[in-house]
């Protein structure tokens, strides 16, 4: 059984400028933050993001400035507020966005996972989400049709491949399987797309926990290249039984990120002035505070 | 945006707050044993108090993927781990949205929004100042799919002319577009079924699919819902009076489903 585990600053070595990464967190709830900030540290540029519901992953690396096209189903940081970087982006369209919906976006990853090269949906039909993709860059993504046995109208979805998937999960083994705990939004179809996939681990076990709870693995081993090793990986997003979201932790962001001035004091402070996710998470409190954060373990939370 | 009503309905009457009628109102258009997926806020709320009174079989359904969760904490958005205690399945948006929405087993899609216009239309991604300029919000996530395929349409939002407009800035979650049916349209679902506001219950002619008011939140005047339309009303001749939340439901609203006020304000 191969040893798959890596460091963050590996993996995003060899990930090339250019690339399309994939994201699996959903607002607040298992952001891939370790790997957004050390996709910072290391100054990627020119990516192609794609996520469902886009959140505090996402609003990093395009506050940043290492996005230049973003496809996505929608997004915020819940009562926290609005993806400020993302939407700021939009507004002044220094990223090519396309705007789908929660389940059209899942739809196109589950072509990609599926191994087909399109896969027809019932929504986006008569609304301007639609119309403005048929009038931009994502053209060649998206054509209607009748079904040819019914004649009823459809929306075909071109799949989505990304080159690299990645995704925070509760529990993994050396090997990479993968277990997910509380709802698991695109995940699965997400991470079966990517031509690569890429783990983030709270906890490393044995296989033979596994093979205790097989029913619980989403991520089999087989599909995947790496596994990251990185306890509270996720601060401040949540991590359903593991932790909270920091809610100090996320105020302090959105202040930063709603304005454009401050946001990269933000950045220097806990993402390039930090050398990886370990010196971040003394920064933002050290083990006194993820221990405040700890989930209860009746609640998850 | 009219002073005089917002004035009122921020004002507590009898001890309830607009946002209460809103959330009451709410619960009462859904049935026991129904199907719904549910959006945060305020539909999350009310839809919490038709399970808690009315509607105990309700199946409350999250795209996130969750099933049936019984939350003892106000969740602060739709991915807070709050939202997956006690639930009966915790799965995914390709099993909620697709298996179940697309599948058209949901009875009703309970939305929110940013705009709105007199077809049911729903904008919940951009909107645009006076000079033009543009300012992006959430966009659809799964406001689009459940508005396109869900059997009913409930919507719930504050009562501004600016939000309720003759046309949406941007057609985010199609109702009846252009005044047309469902069919025409390609879309599923028999539409946008109700409007709950904080001043009144709107409805949609099943003919011409215009808004069309359904009653009036207790001391609120017609004129002033007329004055804060921005799209045609329809008015019927006797306008009955929207009833107040009962005791119990204000009592499960403030003490149990949102104590802090994070959505009843």
């Amino acid at each position: 059984m191969a040893n798959k585990v890596k460091t963050v600053a590996e993996v995003v070595q060899t990930i090339p400028d250019g690339s399309h990464i994939a994201l699996g967190g959903f607002a607040i709830n298992r952001g891939c933050i370790a790997v957004a900030h050390e996709l910072i540290r290391q100054q990627k540029k020119n990516l192609t993001l794609s996520q469902g519901v886009v959140g505090l992953d996402t609003d990093l690396l395009v506050g940043a400035g290492l996005v230049s096209r973003l496809i996505m189903g929608g997004g915020s940081l819940d009562r926290f507020g609005p993806v400020h970087c993302v939407n700021r982006a939009r507004e002044s369209r220094s990223v090519d966005a396309h705007d789908y919906s929660s389940l059209t976006i899942c739809f196109r990853y589950l072509a990609g996972a599926l191994g087909l090269s399109f896969i027809p949906v019932k929504s986006l039909l008569s609304s301007e989400v639609l119309e403005r993709l048929e009038a931009g860059s994502a053209a060649k993504d998206v054509q209607r049709m009748k079904c040819p046995f019914t004649g009823e109208e459809y929306l075909l979805l071109r799949a989505l491949n990304p080159d690299v998937s990645f995704v925070h999960v509760q529990v993994a083994d050396y090997d990479g399987n993968s277990q997910i705990h509380g709802a698991r939004w695109e995940n699965e179809e997400q991470a079966k797309a990517g031509r690569r996939v890429i783990v983030i681990a709270e906890e490393l076990v044995s296989t033979e926990y596994i093979q205790r709870y097989p029913e619980k693995t989403i991520i089999p081993a087989h599909r995947v290249e790496a596994v990251i090793h990185q306890p509270f990986g996720a601060h401040p997003t949540a991590v359903f039984q593991c932790y909270d979201f920091d809610a100090d932790h996320l105020r302090l962001y959105v202040d930063h990120a709603k304005r454009i001035d401050r946001f990269p004091e933000y950045l220097k402070t806990y993402v390039s002035g930090t050398r990886d996710h370990w010196e971040y998470l003394e920064k933002v409190g050290g083990l006194r505070r993820m221990n405040d954060l700890k989930a209860d373990r009746i609640l998850g939370y | 945006m009219g002073p005089t009503l917002t004035k009122n309905n921020e004002q507590k009457m009898s001890g309830v707050r607009g946002t209460e009628i809103m959330a009451a109102a709410g619960a009462r258009e859904i049935r026991d044993g129904e199907v719904v997926v549910v959006g945060i806020g305020l539909p999350w709320v009310a839809c919490v108090l038709a399970k808690r009174t009315h509607a105990p079989r309700l199946t409350f359904l999250l795209e996130i993927g969750v099933m049936n969760a019984e939350p003892i904490d106000t969740p602060v958005g739709v991915a807070d781990p709050r939202n997956f205690y006690r639930a009966t399945c915790w799965t995914s948006f390709r099993d909620v949205m697709g298996m179940s929405l697309q599948r058209g087993v949901v009875d009703v899609g309970f939305l929110g929004t940013l705009e709105i216009d007199g077809f049911g239309n729903l904008n919940t991604t951009l909107l645009k100042d006076d000079s033009g300029k543009v300012r992006y919000f959430n966009g659809s996530a799964g406001g689009n799919d459940t508005a396109s395929l869900a059997r009913r349409v409930i919507v719930i939002m504050r009562h501004e002319k600016r939000k309720m407009r003759q046309a949406v800035a941007h057609l985010t979650s199609p109702g009846f577009v252009g005044g047309r049916g469902r069919r025409e349209l390609g879309l599923r679902g028999d539409g946008p079924h109700r409007l709950i506001t904080d001043s009144a219950v709107i409805g949609f002619d099943p003919d011409t699919h215009a808004a069309m008011l359904l009653s009036l939140h207790p001391i609120v005047r017609l004129e002033d819902v007329l004055e804060n339309t921005g799209f045609p009303l329809r008015i019927p001749k006797e306008i009955p009076a929207t009833p107040l939340p009962t005791l119990e439901e204000v009592r499960l609203l403030q003490e149990e489903i949102d104590p802090k006020g994070i959505y009843l304000g």
